[in-house]
């Protein structure tokens, strides 16, 4: 196993250095135009220069912040809506038209009117995260609030629970497997909110500096904070795991 | 304990669920209620549990009241065994204590001596999923014995099990029932099995479910599984049985 793990890094590691290598060739001997492209040399220097720059830091913790925000407001308002709507199914139903037209609608475009009610600070931000988290955690707070066992419903009925045992001893444990997946793709949703917000119209944020490098065709600069934002995802990605793993011990 | 005068019940209105159903269950007895699937025999356990609300105007009294969810005369099992997969065998059996009240230290320490009783101690804080199937019914089992509850009502609870678990967790229920003074109404359409651990077998026919019969079994107490298969009162017993329900059937057909 351990083999298998070291054998499939390698494979890895030589693919890299390949690609990286006959881009950085191609650039230098000029088949491929750099300030088009950027090269992998200009990438790494960029890298190096920018994580000693206070800006980055800044700017990371302001789209940190936002997404932190956008996934704690979003899951939490999609919690309680999934509940009411499990509780009385008469308001899902009533809901279920507006809801739809909305999940429907492409939510980028809601920006401009988020930076007329809430201005270019991290509030739009926020609001067009909290609009892609609430509806992927509505939907599997439903699903999960559904799928919970029928034979554990009935048993704990049959045992005289009151609403907040079978809350809280059934529905809630009972619901997290599905809502677990509805809350590492609403975090991953979150992040997209927020930076394509950023990229759009903003003070501050690492979406904003990749929308400033880009028009001043810094290609590197752009390369390099792309890489930021895909190591990001995968940090995100692995605390989500990590809190899935100590959760969900007894799957 | 259970006192069900001819009791008609219908879930859509027009189509009879069942029809006429008179079953008297005195303290202390094991009654089986044994007939072909979708008779009706579930329905009869939901109602005494207060899962299925009772029509207007039928009387079916559960020690001595009119039937109603969470009364703590009553124990359910279920026929999957329906633990709690985040929680570990003591937990799930101290399930039903915990929620009727029972403080949790002392509901953990009686489902301890009930798991202990079902042959399961040193796999307190095993999951569920580390657990085979035979062990997981005895979970359920402990859990259900653990609640003090005068009537047992229990929905084909060995159904899904292999022969052999089986035949151990029938002894085993016997055992438990010997010890304490319970009334329980087992539903099940394994014959064998319903004369093998009662006092009465009450056959249902086919949709609408009515009873056909109410077979005395003359077997004596404490009774051994084993020693029952080559016993001619048991013999004659399950033929009766088996009679009575083919009856309902021809009945049903023609």
């Amino acid at each position: 196993m351990k083999g298998k793990t070291l054998r499939t890094l390698f494979q890895h590691a030589l693919f890299l250095c390949v690609v990286l290598g006959l881009w950085e060739w191609g650039a230098r001997v000029g088949w491929i135009d750099p300030s088009f492209v950027g090269s992998p040399l200009g990438i790494i220097t960029f890298t190096l220069e920018n994580f000693t720059n206070a800006r980055l830091w800044g700017d990371l913790g302001w789209t940190l912040l936002a997404v932190f925000s956008s996934f704690v407001i979003g899951s939490i308002a999609a919690m309680i809506t999934g509940l009411a709507f499990v509780t009385w199914p008469k308001l899902e139903f009533f809901c279920d038209p507006y809801v739809s037209a909305f999940n429907v609608l492409p939510r980028i475009a809601l920006v401009p009117l988020f930076i007329l009610w809430f201005g270019l600070g991290i509030g739009s931000k926020i609001a067009l995260g909290v609009s892609l988290t609430f509806f992927i955690v509505l939907s599997s707070t439903v699903a999960g609030i559904r799928g919970v066992s029928q034979d554990h419903v009935t048993l704990t009925r049959t045992l005289g629970a009151s609403s907040r045992q079978m809350f809280f001893s059934v529905t809630l444990p009972g619901a997290i497997p599905v809502l677990f997946s509805g809350l590492r793709l609403g975090v991953i949703y979150a992040l997209l909110g927020v930076v394509g917000a950023e990229v759009i119209a903003s003070e501050r944020g690492l979406g904003q500096q990749l929308a400033y490098l880009g028009s001043t065709f810094n290609v590197n600069g752009v390369w390099s904070l792309l890489f930021d934002l895909a190591l990001i995802g995968v940090l995100i990605m692995k605390l989500m795991n990590w809190i899935e793993r100590r959760l969900l011990h007894w799957q | 304990m259970i006192d069900a005068q001819r009791i008609d019940l219908s879930f859509d209105g027009t189509n009879l669920v069942l029809r006429g159903v008179d079953l008297q269950v005195g303290a202390g007895e094991f009654v089986a209620l044994a007939g072909p699937s979708g008779c009706g025999k579930t329905t009869v356990l939901n109602l005494c549990a207060g899962l299925v609300d009772l029509p207007v105007g039928q009387r079916l009294r559960v020690a001595g009241e009119p039937p109603a969810l969470g009364s703590r005369n009553v124990a359910y099992m279920l026929a999957r065994d329906s633990l709690f997969p985040w929680l570990n065998a003591l937990d799930n059996a101290a399930f039903g204590l915990k929620v009727r009240g029972v403080p949790v230290s002392e509901a953990r320490e009686r489902a301890a001596v009930m798991l202990k009783r079902v042959g399961l101690s040193g796999a307190e804080y095993q999951l569920p999923k580390a657990l085979s199937q035979g062990m997981r019914q005895r979970v359920a089992l402990a859990r259900t014995f653990a609640m003090p509850s005068p009537l047992l009502l229990m929905d084909e609870p060995f159904g899904a099990l292999d022969a052999q678990t089986k035949l151990q967790l029938q002894d085993l229920l016997l055992q438990l029932c010997q010890d304490g003074n319970r009334t329980v109404l087992f539903v099940t359409h394994d014959l064998s099995e319903a004369v093998a651990l009662a006092d009465r077998v009450v056959v249902m026919s086919s949709r609408p479910g009515r009873i056909v019969a109410d077979v005395q079994v003359p077997l004596q107490r404490p009774r051994s599984i084993r020693e029952l298969q080559t016993s001619d009162d048991f013999n004659h017993t399950y033929a009766q049985v088996w009679k009575h329900l083919e009856e309902g059937w021809v009945h049903h057909e023609g």
